[in-house]
């Protein structure tokens, strides 16, 4: 493992050393706490919750891949059905709820991970019996530490608990209230973030009306809400443009993509993933989501964004992403294996031998040279903008 | 306020037949109508500032109009709203301060129609945020209860605050204008001497013995090679002649005349001799919210042949002359097609170029664009009146200078 660069060791390290950190705490309930994080309830930890979800809403699923999936879940209740019975204590209940509510939250197609999570921690605010703003921050804390490494790989996840968790800890006018209002205030800011999540989407698709002119060919690869609202904008703009849409293998995210296209009456190509380098000649620039846009502005999607902004990079087309910015995350990965391996199972449709070894990441990461501007409903910006913005945010 | 209309229709005119040029003199030209604008508008006793930035908007969506390509009647429009804009809510904080110093209370409530007072200063101070600042990720979850912020009653200080004095009132009005009028003289007066600012820097940039190219003519480039000359820096300049107007000859008398070593080379040398060459130093007619920048023609190629060869290329840009806008289409939205007459001449080549006599179109085309589009990536640094500054940093420049609201002041840009 020599290649990888320290961070990741660090990382690795400090997942492995979890269960001794805590044999030396006495608090029973961070004890609990973090056995439920250790014991992740996926019984197949190296397969991706996040991409799973995903893959359940966004992609078309064949029905063999959905018996499979069918099978993870329901090895997975079982998983935590274990830990149930291990774990004693009336505290471990609510460690438990927090994970409960946000599958709840996410099993919703329209919502998107970081509304979910906000939503799930507001659930334990209100659960939460503290009387003074400094336990509820301890109690919140905890709770979303505990989501965070349920799904290690989920970066919105992290990325939106660690806002909220932000917006708890900085708010100044939380400080002159007195704490059931200041609770309320919370709850309050925490429902209304799915609208935020909502409004963004609709600030994006404004913001990149400009970049679609008439008669311009658009890539569009994975599936992503935000780039969906640009391209339904834009038709209802009446813009004449077309789409390629990238097959999107494993999960066939390009047949949803161009089922939409077709409906909106847009002139919609399906091309293999690869395909691209073929079609790139013909296309004028390529749009992509983002599943989180790290501190070097470089941004983490799914699987073959990175080649094909390679590609566009090499024939000098712009590379646009369209991402809210509470995807926004503290990362920075040097390298493609520098982050939690996201993994998810591959539907080949023959029986690999099992000598075979299968490449299953769910995602690359892209890094900011190849890509051209970000439309975030912070407005358009260029990558570099992006560690602005988490510096200011959290230092 | 007739003559203000007239003065307005005048500059308009002006700007449509292009007659004034270059992006200073047209930037302090419109920067002193506003003022004149502003200062001849009345203001109503509610909401000056809206007042004001109607007006403003409508004045400066005709400037906008008559020539789009100079993008610095645009920014200097967008400035001015921004002044308008933090001059208001400074006046507001600092009567909302006082007021609650004072405690006072008085009757009438009527004209409370004027949002501000009843906001507690806490309020204030987070509208300050959402509108003085571009969007931020901290604000994010502050931001969307605008409707639902009005505190509960427990946090609130006290109903007193709520009321202002009309007395009060009419001063701040007069107070506002007065302000604002004061801040765009200081705008006229940082565009008057942005060259000086830029020139200052001009020993950090350029050091002994070395070879500067440039590109046409630019004062701002002939001031910050004059002020390197005048600390008794030693250099050598190439002048690009710059076709088709060849201003670079105008430039080459000008260094000589101050005792500068200038060489002067046609544009297609440029590739030739780039490699003699330390550092490339030209103006820019525009630079754009990606670092990209739109200058006169034939700089797109010298960049090129500067980033083949590694030379550092430098653009010497005054505030004024930043755009927050990207360029989507910088090509055909952002250019401007001069007279063919400035390449060739009407005399010898009216036969082919006739309409009435071939049948059908002319074979003989001329094209004749003012401008080109430089990317960011070819771009090394920016050398602003407010120091040095990598393309990549243009956008938090913007942030400092334009508030979001006013990006689009045209209804319909590029159209």
């Amino acid at each position: 493992m020599w290649w990888r660069s320290p961070s990741f060791i660090l990382d690795k390290q400090q997942h492995l050393q979890h269960p001794d950190d805590n044999g030396d705490e006495d608090s029973s309930y961070s004890t609990l706490t973090m056995t439920g994080a250790a014991q992740n309830p996926n019984p197949n930890s190296n397969i991706s919750a996040y991409y799973q979800t995903r893959a359940a809403h966004h992609g078309v699923v064949t029905s063999d891949w959905l018996a499979q999936a069918q099978a993870a879940v329901g090895a997975r209740e079982e998983g935590s059905d274990d830990g149930g019975e291990v774990e004693v204590g009336q505290k471990k209940k609510k460690v438990f709820d927090v994970i409960d509510e946000f599958n709840n939250w996410r099993k919703q197609p329209d919502l998107a991970e970081a509304v979910a999570a906000i939503r799930a921690l507001a659930s334990v605010i209100r659960s939460i019996e503290a009387s003074t703003m400094m336990e509820l921050e301890v109690e919140l804390k905890k709770a979303s530490d505990c989501l965070k490494s349920w799904d290690r790989t989920s970066i919105s996840l992290t990325a939106g608990c660690d806002l909220f968790m932000r917006y708890v800890t900085r708010t100044s006018a939380l400080e002159y209230e007195n704490f059931s209002s200041a609770k309320a205030r919370l709850i309050e800011r925490a429902e209304k973030f799915g609208e935020i999540s909502h409004k963004a989407r609709k600030i994006i698709a404004m913001l990149s009306q400009d970049f679609i002119f008439d008669g311009c060919t658009i890539l569009v690869h994975g599936f992503s809400r935000v780039v969906l609202e640009v391209l339904k904008l834009a038709a209802a703009n009446k813009k004449l443009f077309r789409v390629f849409c990238t097959e999107g293998r494993p999960d066939r995210t390009g047949l949803r993509v161009s089922n939409e296209m077709a409906k909106l009456d847009v002139p919609v190509r399906l091309i293999l993933d690869s395909a691209v380098a073929y079609t790139m000649d013909e296309v004028d620039m390529v749009l992509v989501g983002a599943d989180g846009v790290v501190e070097s502005g470089g941004i983490i999607n799914v699987i073959g964004t990175y080649q094909i902004a390679l590609v566009a990079h090499s024939m000098n087309k712009p590379v646009y992403v369209a991402a809210e910015s509470y995807k926004f995350a503290r990362l920075y990965p040097l390298d493609q294996k520098d982050m939690v391996p996201a993994l998810r199972p591959i539907d080949f449709g023959v029986p690999i031998p099992s000598k075979v070894e299968v490449e299953t990441s769910a995602r690359d990461y892209t890094p900011p040279q190849y890509l051209s501007l970000l439309f975030t409903d912070l407005g358009v910006l260029t990558p570099s903008v992006v560690s602005d913005e988490l510096i200011q945010l959290y230092l | 306020m007739p003559d203000i209309t007239a003065t307005v229709n005048e500059f308009v005119n002006e700007l449509k037949k292009r007659k004034i040029e270059g992006s200073q003199t047209t930037s302090r030209l419109a920067a002193e109508l506003l003022r004149s604008v502003i200062s001849q508008q009345r203001l109503p006793y509610t909401n000056q500032a809206a007042a004001l930035i109607d007006a403003v908007k409508a004045v400066g969506e005709k400037l906008i109009a008559a020539n789009p390509v100079e993008l610095a009647v645009g920014n200097i429009v967008r400035r001015v709203l921004h002044i308008i804009r933090e001059e208001d809510l400074s006046l507001t904080t600092a009567a909302i301060g006082g007021l609650n110093v004072a405690g006072t209370s008085d009757d009438d409530v009527d004209d409370d129609t004027d949002d501000h007072p009843v906001l507690s200063a806490a309020a204030v101070a987070a509208a300050s945020r959402s509108t003085l600042r571009p969007p931020s990720l901290q604000t994010l979850l502050e931001d969307i209860p605008v409707t639902t912020s009005v505190p509960p009653p427990s946090s609130s200080g006290g109903e007193s605050e709520g009321k202002s004095k009309s007395a009060d009132k009419s001063v701040r009005s007069r107070k506002l204008k007065h302000d604002v009028i004061e801040a765009v003289n200081e705008l006229i007066q940082d565009i008057a001497t942005c060259h000086e600012q830029i020139a200052e820097q001009a020993v950090e940039h350029i050091h002994h013995n070395e070879v500067i190219l440039t590109l046409g003519s630019s004062k701002t480039v002939l001031k910050f090679l004059c002020a390197a000359k005048e600390k008794k820096r030693s250099f050598r300049v190439f002048v690009a002649e710059g076709a088709p107007r060849y201003r670079g000859h105008t430039l080459a008398k000008e260094l000589v005349a101050r005792g500068l070593q200038t060489t002067v080379i046609t544009d297609s040398a440029v590739f030739a001799l780039i490699s003699r060459v330390n550092m490339v130093i030209v103006g820019a007619h525009a630079v754009m919210a990606n670092g990209g920048i739109i200058a006169p023609i034939g700089l797109n190629m010298v960049a090129l042949a500067a980033q083949r060869h590694a030379v550092p290329f430098v653009v010497l840009a005054g505030s004024h002359k930043l755009c927050p806008l990207y360029p989507h289409n910088p090509e055909i939205l952002l250019n401007e097609l001069r007279s063919p007459s400035e390449l060739l001449d009407f005399g010898e080549f009216s036969d082919c170029m006739d309409f009435g006599t071939g049948p059908g179109s002319p074979l003989l085309h001329v094209v004749n664009p003012a401008f080109d589009y430089v990317p960011p990536k070819l771009v090394s640094l920016f050398i602003t009146d407010t120091g040095g500054h990598n393309p990549s940093y243009m956008y938090r420049l913007i942030a400092d200078y334009y508030s979001p609201d006013d990006f689009a002041v045209q209804p319909k840009p590029g159209s």
